[in-house]
């Protein structure tokens, strides 16, 4: 850890010397390994090792209202002295280039934390272990690709069984001194199968991610669920259009989050780009809806203690009984909205900063995902997305859907090569359940969700 | 598998683009290479250590990119942003399996690790003995090698956006947001092969776009509009293209404060000319790289010399038209570009190919082996892929249709390879009647079959057009750049998402 903390102090020191106002620094060192087996036997090993810095750097500039600040980004894979004064000499003089902001918010003062968080949170979260073995993932590949093909005779193919593993080490530093760095593990499993043939095949998958191989889903139950899910896939066809209850399962309903968040994002707001608006205090949601965005969560893969700017990151109940309780900020947005800052700034190497939530937990409800079958009655419960119709401005959403026909509250067969139409302010305002069935996907928690009166276009 | 093309979106300025950063400061002569320099015995010297006697293929890939990024908002030039990129892919292929490996660290040693980390597939102990590295001519020069921002430094650019912002809100008062960026890179990039040829290839690439935000009476639309290739920027900053774009995207906008909601249900089709063609990378176009019909899992796998469209209908990939934003001169395996027919007069003629999937199939490689970056395996990928235009005019195509939506703009798609069930997004729609425009409709998602829509194509406009040189590709994780194009086309039958029953 110790040279890349030294690296992105060089380049705050290196900034500073050349005449930047404030600066902050990312140095990332990443390790990878991926294997990916089909039909038994290795088919791509991959390894990867990378590192790169990134340099925001602020300068002063002469405007109508006085000084104000201007700022740029560049991020080189180039670590050796030439490449960092190279970094530096560039970040600059497009910072020159750039226009001043008077609300641009400069590296210094940020909520950081305090030596003894850094400390206890290195403790707590610290990856001694290795995120997994190379063997291990091997033959978890092998057995979780085995129990997909085994699981039934109709499984007619595979398009494999893939397992990675990784190690990724973060340093940033600030120009007012702050400094930390921290590590993180992932290693992840998923099969694709197929089912049937010629016309009538089908395909589906499943997939686990975790902070290590340890942690993860057995490979066969991984695989089995590949295998039933393409199975029960066989024979789908299409359905007439009309209006119906939709119930999307966890892994489809993630999505309907990605939403909520996309749309609750500070700046998007500001810039009148996002359906939500100024929704902040207004339920946009029925009472029995919460979500929470929690950077500390024992299961999320998004745990962080400092966002993007060094700012603290804090739990935050999103929404608290249908009611949207702010948005999510950097400390740009949360200037310019005169709140406090989120903790929630978004910072790779390249390009801009953005916005984004830790680990996102929808509460569980009452009901398991037959109760929700039952109590729907006839509708249709989706398992797949596809395409892009949602949009944000205008929270339009029409996207294509494949999944199963609920006949009297029960599923009676599977259909495909439908669409499904609303818009996701109504959308949010009509969901009708929740499942009790909460599940992670990475870095976010979500049961079952119901909506009623979505528009169904398809051909029986 | 799940693939995508798209344009950006109203998110964050050119959030879609997936260049990778880039840099104001180094320029460079035309044909001057700008490589990381690795001397040739270092190349040989890895390719000896990771190749088996019994690899059926090996190869390095050697890039140094860089590229930068100018966005305005809210009236601002904020967001200045460049990155700088190089590193080593090496890749040892024997049978089905592949091992790669990949690093950014360029001393002799890591390079030499990076080698044998490759060569992890094979348990033979035995290497292929040792080849000198040489230099290759490649057939194509279908762009100039060049730093594409060499003759439009930052400042220009900068201007060309505050420019482009006072424009579209001068067009109409309605105008509340504009965000506009221009993005610029070029990759350098040495392919040595097994047997010691080296490739070299210089690509540039840019790319400007506008977005704007729209408000009537409470109610806000976006519209945006882009354009570029593999040309120098200046080119984009001369004349009234960057004003044309402008217009356009405001146009959009203000016409979606009009949309009705799109009806649900199947109904005829007519596409417009040029980026619709995004029909075709999804419902044709993906179903037909090699990987997936090597291994059966495409829905056109085995159905070579089957009619999989009406007569009349041809479809091309062409990776060799000058300066277009899916062409390469070499791919990124070092082989030639070249047109693959797909699809002739309705027949299934072709797949697209890498190496490794062509020798398995016993067929060539197509030129079609993509990857990302250096640290990206190589895929079967497009390049521009079209259909060739029939002889029905367009007027007569509109007018042919009783009630059906008229799609002239459509943001992104997607495709379930195996289920051959496709999607594409509408951006400028109509519903139309008796031959009539009626009213615009609302963005809506259309869904099809892939093995089966080109069946039901009944008219073919005689106006191609390529589309602006705006489509990003994803498979597997990786984004290329890729073209589409499309005549005029009626489509007898495509099920509409829209919301209205």
């Amino acid at each position: 850890m110790k040279d890349l903390q030294e690296l992105s102090a060089q380049l705050v020191e290196l900034a500073g010397k050349a005449g930047a106002h404030s600066v902050d620094a990312l140095s990332v060192a990443d390790s990878s390994d991926s294997i990916r087996v089909r039909h038994g036997k290795v088919e791509s090993v991959e390894h990867e090792d990378s590192r790169g810095i990134g340099l925001r750097a602020f300068v002063e500039k002469q405007g109508e209202n006085g000084t104000q600040l201007a700022f740029a980004s560049a991020s080189s894979s180039d670590i050796s002295t030439d490449g960092l004064t190279r970094l530096v000499d560039q970040v600059i003089a497009m910072a020159q280039i750039s226009e001043a902001d008077p609300d641009a918010v400069p590296p210094l003062g940020a909520d950081h934390p305090d030596a003894q968080q850094l400390t206890n949170w290195q403790q707590k979260h610290a990856c001694s272990e290795p995120a997994w073995h190379r063997d291990d993932a091997m033959q978890a590949a092998l057995a979780c690709e085995a129990a997909a093909l085994d699981f039934s005779d109709k499984i007619s193919n595979s398009e494999g069984a893939e397992s990675g593993y990784g190690r990724m080490r973060v340093a940033y530093a600030s120009s007012d001194g702050f400094a930390a760095s921290y590590e993180k593990t992932s290693a992840a499993l998923s099969a694709s199968v197929i089912a049937g043939k010629d016309d009538g095949m089908q395909r589906d998958y499943a997939w686990d991610r975790q902070l290590t191989g340890k942690a993860l889903r057995q490979p066969e139950d991984i695989g089995h669920e590949a295998a039933r899910r393409t199975v029960s896939r066989l024979g789908a066809s299409g359905i007439a259009s009309g209006a119906m209850p939709v119930i999307f399962e966890p892994r489809v309903a993630t999505s309907i989050i990605g939403h909520l968040t996309s749309a609750a994002n500070g700046r998007a707001v500001l810039q009148q780009r996002s359906f939500l608006g100024e929704s902040v205090g207004q339920a946009i949601f029925p009472e029995f809806i919460s979500i929470t965005d929690d950077p500390d969560h024992p299961q999320g893969l998004g745990n962080r203690l400092f966002d993007g700017e060094g700012s603290q990151c804090r739990r935050l109940q999103l929404i608290d009984n249908g009611r949207l309780t702010a948005l999510l900020t950097d400390r740009y947005a949360a200037g310019r909205l005169k709140t406090v800052p989120g903790g929630h700034a978004r910072r790779g190497l390249t390009g801009d900063m953005g916005i984004g939530a830790s680990n996102l937990v929808m509460q569980a409800g009452n009901l398991t995902q037959r109760d929700i079958l039952l109590e729907i009655g006839n509708g249709l419960l989706i398992c797949e997305l596809i395409g892009f119709g949602v949009n944000g401005v205008t929270g339009d959403y029409s996207r294509g859907a494949s999944g199963f026909l609920i006949e009297n509250g029960s599923i009676s067969r599977p259909i495909q090569e439908i669409t499904i139409a609303g818009n996701l302010k109504e959308m949010f305002s009509s969901i009708r359940h929740v499942g009790s069935d909460v599940t992670w996907f990475g870095s976010t928690a979500v049961p079952s969700i119901a909506i009623d009166g979505m528009t169904v276009a398809g051909q029986a | 598998m799940i693939t995508i093309i798209g344009t950006p979106r109203l998110t964050a300025p050119a959030a879609n683009e997936r260049l990778r950063a880039m840099t104001t400061s180094k320029q460079h002569a035309p044909g001057t290479p700008t490589n990381i320099s690795i001397p040739e015995q270092t190349l040989s010297d890895m390719l000896h250590a990771m190749t088996p006697a019994g690899a059926d293929d090996a190869d390095l890939y050697v890039q140094y990119s860089e590229s930068e990024s100018l966005a305005l908002e809210e009236g601002r030039v904020k967001h200045v942003s460049s990155s700088t990129s190089q590193g080593v892919g090496a890749r040892v292929i024997k049978g089905e399996s592949a091992g790669h490996a990949y690093t950014d660290r360029l001393e002799v040693s890591a390079l030499m690790d990076t080698a044998k980390a490759a060569r992890a597939i094979a348990a033979e102990t035995t290497s292929r003995a040792p080849v000198a590295v040489h230099a290759t001519e490649k057939q194509h020069a279908l762009y100039l090698p060049e730093n594409p921002v060499a003759a439009a430094p930052m400042l220009e650019r900068k201007g060309l956006l505050e420019r482009l912002d006072v424009f579209a809100r001068q067009l109409d008062p309605r105008v509340k947001q504009v965000f506009a960026s221009v993005s610029s890179s070029f990759s350098d990039i040495r392919i040595v092969r097994m047997d010691g040829a080296e490739l070299h290839d210089v690509r540039p690439l840019v790319r400007l776009n506008i977005s704007v935000v729209v408000e009537q009476d409470g109610r806000r639309e976006t519209g945006s509009a882009g354009g570029g290739g593999r040309f120098g920027l200046e080119r984009m900053l001369v004349g009234e293209e960057p004003e044309r774009l402008a217009r356009e995207a405001v146009r959009l906008a203000l016409l979606n404060l009009d949309a009705i909601s799109a009806p649900a249900g199947p109904m005829p089709v007519v596409l417009g000319p040029g980026w619709p063609g995004i029909l075709l990378h999804e419902a044709i176009g993906h179903g037909l790289e090699g990987d997936f019909n090597r291994k059966g899992t495409s829905a056109f796998s085995g159905r070579i010399g089957e009619q999989v469209a009406a007569s009349g209908v041809t479809v091309v990939d062409d990776g060799t038209i000058s300066e277009r934003r899916g062409s390469l001169n070499v791919d990124d395996e070092g082989t030639s570009t070249q047109r693959t027919v797909l699809i002739e007069n309705g027949i299934l003629t072709g797949y697209l190919q890498d190496r490794q999937n062509a020798r398995l199939m016993g067929m060539q490689p197509t030129g079609n082996g993509r990857r990302e970056s250096y640290a990206h395996p190589v895929l079967p990928r497009m390049t521009n892929t079209f259909m060739l235009a029939g002889d029905d005019a367009p007027d007569d195509i509109l007018a042919s249709l009783d009630r059906g939506i008229y799609a002239v703009n459509f943001g992104g798609g997607q495709v379930d390879i195996t289920s051959g069930k496709f999607v594409f997004t509408t951006s400028e729609a109509y519903l139309v009647e008796n031959g009539k425009i009626v009213a615009p409709v609302k963005g809506a998602t259309l869904i099809g079959d892939g093995p089966s829509v080109l069946t039901r194509v009944s008219m073919i406009g005689n106006d191609l057009e390529l589309d602006p040189g705006v489509g990003t590709c994803g498979k597997d994780g990786q984004s290329v750049p890729v073209g589409v194009g499309l005549p005029t086309l009626r489509i007898d039958e495509l099920v509409i998402g829209g919301s209205e029953t």
